[in-house]
């Protein structure tokens, strides 16, 4: 056990605590849906919702519910029935006019709990008028103003609709792929030195990263495919990045099959290094700016929300971070036992002789 | 400027090859003409989206047909004699330009012959024309590389669409959203990043095949 060198020890560590913190964390508090979703003007609208990972019971005085425009103009909740931890009815006057000037605004329906901490579900109600009148509504929608939210402290993931539960995948989908281009730039670096210094340990190297780092790429595909059969309802959606991945897992199997084709091992080292490096360089426009360029599912692209800095709160990174280190650090655990293993078959072969 | 000398012979030598065998370039020019006369009796009309991309698979096939042969048609015994006589980078990059020249002129008869049967759909020449001489140059530079590299094992052929079809997306990728625009009465406001971006994948593997030419090419 002493001979384990700290950074494998790391790896362990990193990607336990991924799968443990990654898997066992709560989500917050979310809204699931409610129900109607559209209501007229001068009604008196009653809503049922319903919530997620909610304690609505142990909460009866401290819930707070607003029907929001803008930071301008919205109405609060008349009164608020609480039918269990996850079910709740909510009352709204809904005044006589919009304070837009269409006859169909959408609203976001935020509430607050004091145990919970707050759940917002945009666009959740359609408000519909008939005779339109802007400077009325205006004056009849700015009754109450949203304070004092409640601020909650702990681990939770944050609630998203489409993705829910399956926002863990973020620590294998997403950090297998970055873990995956780390260990391709080692497999690189290893190529450019053998090229320049043609010893066989650099070749060994970088057939051992490129090898662990298509495997890493095969995983992140496949977790990636379970991920869409979640949320967007189908493993393979043609979507730009699952071509481009496709694309990229080509040019690395045929890596392989090029370095099968040689039996003089300084040959094989040197082309399929030269194959390597080219094959790199033509991946960057292939995987970073392509993708960009079309409309894509994934987030970050054709008006989703992108895993930037208000999908990936403080909790996710303190998650999401450590997932990628831990990864490429058993990525490079295998490659390191894999170039091992190719140093002891050439002992060996030399001792056949 | 021994450099520019050397590729200009090596340049000379292509041609001359190509005139004195006939038979490769004629085989590339039935090869194109029989390709589009099939294309022609599977669709006899098409849209101007298919007819765009049918131009540029056309040209993708004729493109790995005709450079294939540019590193296996000299023996190995002439090729140490290059090795012994001229730079590396003269070689590559006389084999660079003389197969970019080859591609356009493949183009454009493609161009013609797809005018000639289905009718020209090209609206917009110009950004067309653009796609075809960044697309030939594109073309050449990348299947030039793949096939020095395949050329080196025994099954160059097989390896050649192997190795090159997955590194030519990026290119033709570019190319059809380009040539999309030439389709198009009016040309839409992508043209210009579409061309900065081919101009760019061209000059990468420019770049890197010339860097790494060097090391690829001795025994």
């Amino acid at each position: 056990m002493k001979n384990i060198s700290w950074w494998k020890w790391l790896g362990v560590i990193l990607i336990v605590y991924t799968f443990l913190a990654g898997m066992l964390v709560p989500l917050g508090h979310g809204i699931v849906e409610i129900n109607p979703r559209s209501v007229k003007t001068g009604e008196q609208a009653q809503f049922t919702l319903v919530g997620y990972n909610s304690h609505y019971e142990q909460d009866k005085d401290g819930l707070r519910a607003w029907l929001k425009l803008d930071d301008e103009h919205a109405i609060g909740a008349k009164e608020i029935r609480v039918k269990g931890d996850r079910i709740l009815e909510l009352d709204f006057d809904i005044p006589a006019y919009l304070p837009v000037s269409k006859r169909v605004q959408d609203f976001s329906l935020i509430l607050d709990s004091e145990t919970d901490g707050t759940a917002v579900l945009p666009t959740a109600v359609l408000v519909t008028q008939d005779s339109i009148d802007e400077e009325k509504g205006v004056s009849a929608w700015k009754n109450s103003a949203i304070t004092g939210l409640t601020v909650t402290t702990g681990m939770t993931f944050p609630f998203r609709a489409i993705i829910y539960e399956t926002i863990r995948n973020t620590y294998f989908h997403v950090a297998l792929w970055l873990s995956m281009m780390l260990l391709f730039i080692a497999a690189v670096v290893y190529s450019i030195r053998y090229v320049r210094d043609p010893q066989p340990i650099w070749d060994s190297k970088a057939r051992a990263f490129t090898s662990v780092g298509l495997f890493f790429g095969i995983l992140g595909l496949v977790t990636g495919m379970i991920w869409a059969a979640y949320t967007w309802g189908k493993p393979w959606s043609n979507d730009v990045k699952q071509i481009t991945t496709a694309i990229a897992l080509l040019v690395y199997l045929a890596y392989f099959i090029l370095r099968s084709a040689f039996e003089d091992p300084e040959q094989k080292g040197r082309i399929s290094a030269v194959y390597n490096i080219f094959a790199f360089v033509l991946l960057i426009p292939l995987i970073y700016v392509i993708p960009r360029m079309v409309d894509s599912l994934h987030p970050g692209a054709g008006g989703n929300p992108a895993f930037g800095s208000e999908d990936l709160d403080s909790t996710m990174r303190m998650v999401f971070y450590p997932a990628i280190i831990g990864w490429a650090l058993i990525g490079a655990w295998i490659a390191n036992l894999q170039y091992r293993m190719d140093a002891i078959r050439e002992k060996w072969i030399e001792n056949l002789d | 400027m021994q450099i520019f000398k050397e590729i200009g012979v090596l340049l000379n030598k292509e041609l001359k090859l190509e005139w004195r065998n006939k038979y490769a370039i004629s085989g590339i020019l039935l090869y194109v003409g029989a390709t589009v006369f099939i294309v022609y009796m599977a669709f006899f009309e098409m849209e101007p989206l298919t007819w765009v991309i049918l131009f540029w698979v056309i040209m993708l096939f004729a493109s790995v047909n005709a450079i294939t042969k540019s590193f296996t048609q000299e023996s190995k015994k002439r090729q140490l004699y290059f090795y012994s006589l001229v730079n590396p980078t003269a070689l590559l990059l006389s084999k660079v330009i003389y197969n970019s020249l080859l591609l356009l002129l493949i183009s454009f008869l493609i161009w013609g012959g797809l005018s000639l049967f289905v009718g020209n759909m090209v609206v917009n020449v110009q950004p067309f024309l653009i796609a075809i001489c960044f697309g030939s140059l594109g073309f050449a530079v990348t299947f030039t590389f793949v096939s020095a590299i395949s050329a080196k094992t025994d099954n160059s052929a097989s390896l050649m669409a192997i190795l090159s079809f997955p590194l030519i997306i990026p290119i033709l990728v570019t190319l059809v959203n380009l040539s999309k625009n030439a389709i198009e009465p009016l040309a839409s406001e992508g043209v210009q990043g579409d061309v900065t971006m081919l101009l760019a994948i061209d000059l990468i593997v420019l770049g890197m095949a010339l860097l790494l030419y060097p090391y690829l090419w001795r025994d």
